[in-house]
């Protein structure tokens, strides 16, 4: 069976919401479900289609911009009348590997590195426009990411897992936690130095404020210490003193 | 009072909510992006850049993965920048990051109560949804989106309403508890995001490259 164009991309625009519904329940489930509808369309039997519109919505979760993987997948094994407990096993088993994958690509690398280099760029007068330019780049990237997702999860069905782990993102995942860990380490001494000379501190204070970020990262882990709790501590400790000096 | 663009900022917050988790996550709630797009519609971008970018210093300690709470920086940073335009924005650093701060989190447990909200409605439809009764699911998908454009617009109207308040409230701080502040939040920021990427980084490779990225900055900065 195969699904019309429209219908593809009905289910790309759908993915784009596919956390509007998480709940500690289902997380994403729902969410896919409503994705995945508009490629169970060509299912004619309508007991089927029953069936597999019930198991679309139970339990999912991985990163959001993969989803598209799964529901091309799932809608694929749907379409070929795959064993509806095949189905969900897929479900489950796609979850964590697709989590994992997308979390450490976009969230620990590519994120990370877009953000620290836009730093980076305002130091040096980058402005709105660099700002512009990557989040549209950044954005015609997410989707493309997903409707690729999509195309793969349509043509490999119940063997998708094979052909994800064969792709480019196990490897671009490798490469962006990489250049996330360059861009970030080069931005910490550079931002720091544009805003404490540009507030009236010296180097100093910028060598002083560097090394208490490293000895507070290198405390958190073990256990993670709240940076924005310890600011704004220690900012009301701040307004204590100048209000008790007053 | 009047001369700030209140509902333009309140849109733009609403939005820069939205995209946290429910559509598109596509940055617009990243404290830099939503910083700069309210430094525009003040007509003060240089607040706009420099609230965002300290803002964004915390906001690199975040990994936004399932069920974790996390702040929500997309309404507090506006409200921050509100705070901050059109006076010097090194003297309003400290109070505008705190005002951002402490809405972000305030932002982390709306979250919860969202995800809460939507799970009760899941519950209600959860037997028509398991049998498959076509539209259930895409209703309460449709009430998850709902609730979560209100949650944004309560967060964004939440910080501007401190904006009010703090413009209010009374003098501007003096100078030196002004530059305080501003150092206070400075370091705070650097914590995190040192911090963040350490935890990041895992192994000892990465860690070299963040040393090697760091070595760089320091020669950067140095340049500068």
């Amino acid at each position: 069976m195969t699904v019309p164009l429209a219908a593809r991309v009905r289910t790309l625009i759908r993915l784009v919401s596919l956390q509007a519904s998480w709940t500690y329940e289902r997380m994403q489930g729902v969410g896919l479900g409503v994705a995945t509808e508009p490629l169970l369309e060509p299912l004619t039997d309508a007991d089927h289609a029953r069936a597999a519109r019930g198991r679309s919505v139970q339990y999912f979760n991985a990163h959001p911009y993969l989803g598209g993987i799964a529901a091309g997948a799932l809608a694929r094994a749907e379409l070929d009348h795959e064993p509806g407990e095949r189905i969900l096993r897929l479900r489950t088993a796609l979850s964590g590997p697709l989590g994992a994958l997308g979390d450490q690509l976009v969230w620990a690398g590519v994120v990370p590195a877009t953000m620290a280099g836009l730093l980076v760029a305002q130091v040096w007068r980058g402005g709105v426009l660099a700002i512009v330019a990557v989040v549209i780049a950044y954005n015609l990237g997410r989707l493309l990411m997903t409707a690729w997702g999509l195309q793969v999860g349509l043509a490999h069905g119940l063997h998708v897992a094979h052909a994800v782990s064969a792709s480019w993102l196990p490897r671009a995942a490798a490469w962006a936690g990489a250049a996330a860990a360059v861009l970030v380490g080069a931005a910490a001494p550079i931002a720091g130095a544009w805003f404490l000379r540009d507030t009236g501190y010296g180097d100093r204070t910028l060598a002083l404020g560097l090394a208490t970020a490293l000895i507070f990262g290198l405390a958190g882990l073990r256990r993670r210490v709240p940076a924005i709790a310890f600011t704004l501590a220690a900012a009301g400790l701040v307004v204590l003193w100048r209000w008790s000096a007053a | 009072m009047s001369d700030l663009p209140w509902l333009g900022l309140f849109v733009w917050g609403t939005i820069a909510g939205l995209d946290q988790v429910s559509v598109l996550q596509g940055l617009l709630s990243r404290p830099l992006v939503a910083g700069a797009a309210a430094g525009a519609i003040l007509g003060d971008l240089e607040s706009g850049l420099r609230i965002g970018a300290v803002l964004e210093l915390f906001a690199l300690d975040v990994l936004p993965v399932g069920a974790a709470r996390y702040p929500d920086y997309g309404g507090a940073t506006v409200a921050a920048v509100a705070l901050a335009a059109g006076g010097p924005w090194q003297l309003m650093l400290g109070p505008a990051a705190l005002l951002g701060l402490l809405v972000a989190s305030l932002g982390g447990w709306s979250l919860v109560i969202h995800r809460r909200i939507t799970a009760w409605g899941l519950h209600r439809h959860a037997g028509a949804l398991d049998r498959g009764d076509p539209g259930v699911a895409r209703r309460v998908h449709e009430l998850g989106l709902v609730f979560d454009l209100c949650r944004s617009g309560i967060m964004a109207a939440i910080g501007l309403f401190g904006v009010v308040a703090l413009r209010t409230a009374g003098p501007p701080l003096d100078l030196p508890t002004a530059r305080a502040l501003a150092l206070v939040v400075i370091i705070g920021g650097l914590a995190a995001m040192v911090g963040g990427a350490l935890r990041r980084a895992g192994t000892l490779r990465r860690v070299g490259w963040l040393l090697g990225g760091a070595l760089a900055g320091v020669a950067g900065a140095m340049l500068r």
